[in-house]
């Protein structure tokens, strides 16, 4: 197998070279890296016919931080804390995934109340991230309430979190061997006042965007990502199952309690926006419903199974670990050489996959077509930088 | 009409076969337009679906307690935050305004990006042990991990819930966490005089020594007044 590799500017002199319509001119213009649409600092060179989308070539690294690189020089409990400026709305999710891989690898057991709250954290984290992007993608249609309400909803989430977790963005909650802190008393009172509150809430979403037919239509047959090719680019997560594979780690290859849980993963049938759409609003019920059952069994026992100051070692060897956080499967990959520190730390991030998806989806389409497709692959910008 | 439209084109891939489907898979939610339906109906459902989402809108005029709405800085006195919440790090000191940091430099050995500095003595003339010169904290670097409060094994460090810290000179934001320098004050009660004691605690300033960056001057940066910092 062959990989070639060209730079922006052979990509652009090959597109501009074939020009093929005698009447228009075709030409480029830079989407970004300040477009608010963007989420981020994400560049898109787009090449147009009109208003019609002929290539969109992604241009990355206006945010990039070499995590992967400070990791080196970091035992493995100060790894943790740079995940969460990765997917900043998944950042317990990938303190997860770290401490899972090391704790794999070095051969930690941990409790099963250490799993249980992990886990329901985890699902509470993916309803924060998926009501963020929920506003926002309304916000990106050019309707700007749903974000307010979005917001407003996703505030009393952070409540409950921070009030155990002492912040509100970047958590480091979850570290090898164990969690930072016990939940609070009042957490499992306060989980379940939020459910009772959020659960009508989720018709009201209906209500304000889902059953609105302007919203529909902008997303409906917008995007199509058939599941070939999804497959092929590597996507995860609601991208992937919009187009209709079933696939999700919870349920393939489960990890914490999600064996425990009894819950549904929805599933797209053609791959468009629409789907996508779909696929995260119900997301949002099942993981309730996930919380729910788990909240009332969390068994007793210590928070923290290894001394926090104690050197993690890891026998040398490649290390693979994965878990499912609100955007895709976040794979961890540990090199060590029996040291503390990780000789080479990788992170296979969702979001660098799902991005590329992007051009096959919108090939030929319009700009305003572009701005609600991107919104709907829910991009993190400085996960794909890392 | 334009004379060429380009038609995506589908990306030349087998068929792939997923297999048997281990999820138990709920199918989509049709849309409007997505059914075939007849035009009447799909007026009326457009329609429905408009007024509801306006009227959702509108009901919040009827209930506006149910609002939410953080009056800040308006609720400056009256707002508490969370016991847990990871603000400006801070050096506890008992009611005699002593500490019990033993400059033991575990807190500056663990902390991921190097944002705590301490300088100790070390050999005390009264106690005879190591004792404790300047605890300083580099907030510009800080990411409130929280690590370094974990792994103190004396407990003497904690997160306040103060996360009001901007400033208008980012050299402001190095300083010193311990109100004084001198031994722990479990060493210091097992001192019979008090005066002796006493004599050991030399107050620190927020500011004071050889803080890197804080105040002190710096290429064709004048040396900042450190008396009046900028909270008032």
């Amino acid at each position: 197998m062959t990989v070639e590799v060209s730079s922006l500017k052979e990509l652009v002199e090959q597109a501009s070279g074939d020009d093929r319509s005698p009447d228009t001119q075709e030409y480029f213009v830079n989407m970004g890296p300040q477009h608010p649409s963007t989420h981020g600092v994400l560049r898109l060179v787009l090449k147009l016919d009109g208003e019609r989308v002929l290539r969109c070539i992604p241009v990355l690294g206006y945010i990039h931080r070499s995590i992967e690189k400070i990791s080196e020089h970091m035992n493995y409990m100060n790894c943790v804390h740079l995940t969460d400026r990765m997917d900043y709305l998944s950042s317990i999710m990938n303190n997860w995934a770290v401490s899972k891989a090391v704790e794999e690898a070095a051969g930690i057991e941990v409790n099963s109340r250490i799993q249980y709250i992990r886990t329901i954290f985890a699902e509470l984290e993916r309803i924060q991230s998926h009501q963020l992007w929920w506003g926002v993608l309304g916000m990106d249609l050019g309707a700007f309430t749903p974000f307010l309400y979005g917001i407003r909803d996703r505030e009393v989430l952070n409540d409950v979190m921070e009030e155990t977790v002492g912040a509100r963005l970047t958590m480091n909650y979850v570290l090898p061997g164990g969690l930072m802190a016990d939940i609070h008393p009042n957490f499992v009172h306060r989980v379940k006042e939020f459910i009772k509150y959020f659960r009508p809430k989720l018709d009201e979403y209906d209500d304000l965007l889902t059953n609105n037919v302007i919203i529909q239509e902008r997303l409906r047959n917008v995007g199509i990502l058939s599941p070939q090719t999804a497959v092929q680019y590597g996507a995860t997560g609601p991208v992937l199952r919009g187009s209709g594979v079933a696939f999700d780690l919870r349920k393939d290859h489960p990890y914490g309690v999600y064996d425990q849980a009894d819950f549904e993963v929805p599933v797209g049938t053609i791959g468009d926006s629409w789907d996508r759409y779909w696929v995260r609003v119900e997301e949002m019920r099942q993981s309730l419903n996930i919380v729910e059952q788990l909240l009332d069994n969390i068994p007793p026992g210590d928070f923290l199974v290894k001394k926090l100051n104690s050197k993690i070692k890891i026998p040398e060897g490649r290390y693979y670990s994965q878990l499912e956080t609100a955007r895709g499967v976040l794979g961890v990959f540990i090199a060590s050489d029996k040291k503390d520190e990780p000789y080479r730390l990788h992170y296979r991030s969702p979001n660098f996959n799902n991005l590329w998806c992007l051009e096959p989806m919108i090939k030929g389409d319009y700009i305003a077509s572009l701005i609600g497709a991107m919104s709907s692959l829910d991009l993190v910008i400085p996960d794909i930088d890392r | 009409m334009a004379t060429t439209t380009p038609v995506p084109t589908e990306t030349e891939c087998p068929p792939i076969d997923f297999g048997e489907l281990k999820s138990n898979c709920v199918a989509p939610r049709p849309s409007i337009m997505g059914q075939k339906r007849g035009l009447r109906s799909i007026l009326w459902l457009s329609f429905k679906g408009i007024v509801r989402g306006l009227l959702t809108t509108l009901s919040y005029f009827r209930r506006p307690s149910t609002v939410v709405t953080q009056q800040y800085p308006e609720n400056r006195d009256t707002l508490e935050m969370f016991e847990r919440y990871r603000g400006r790090l801070s050096l506890i000191h008992n009611e005699e305004g002593e500490h019990g940091c033993t400059a033991c430099q575990i807190c500056e050995r663990l902390c991921p990006n190097a944002s705590i500095i301490i300088t100790k003595d070390k050999k005390n003339e009264a106690t005879g042990k190591p004792a404790l010169d300047q605890f300083i904290w580099r907030q510009d670097t800080c990411t409130f991990c929280n690590i370094c409060v974990l792994v103190c094994p004396f407990d003497t460090l904690e997160m306040t819930g103060d996360f009001e810290s901007s400033v208008f000179d980012r050299r402001l934001l190095v300083f010193n966490l311990n109100e004084y320098a001198g031994p722990t004050a479990g060493q210091l009660d097992k001192l019979e005089d008090d005066e002796l004691a006493k004599a050991q605690m030399k107050p620190m300033n927020k500011y004071q020594g050889p803080v890197p960056m804080c105040g002190g001057e710096m290429d064709g940066i004048p040396k900042l007044d450190v008396e009046k910092p900028t909270d008032a």
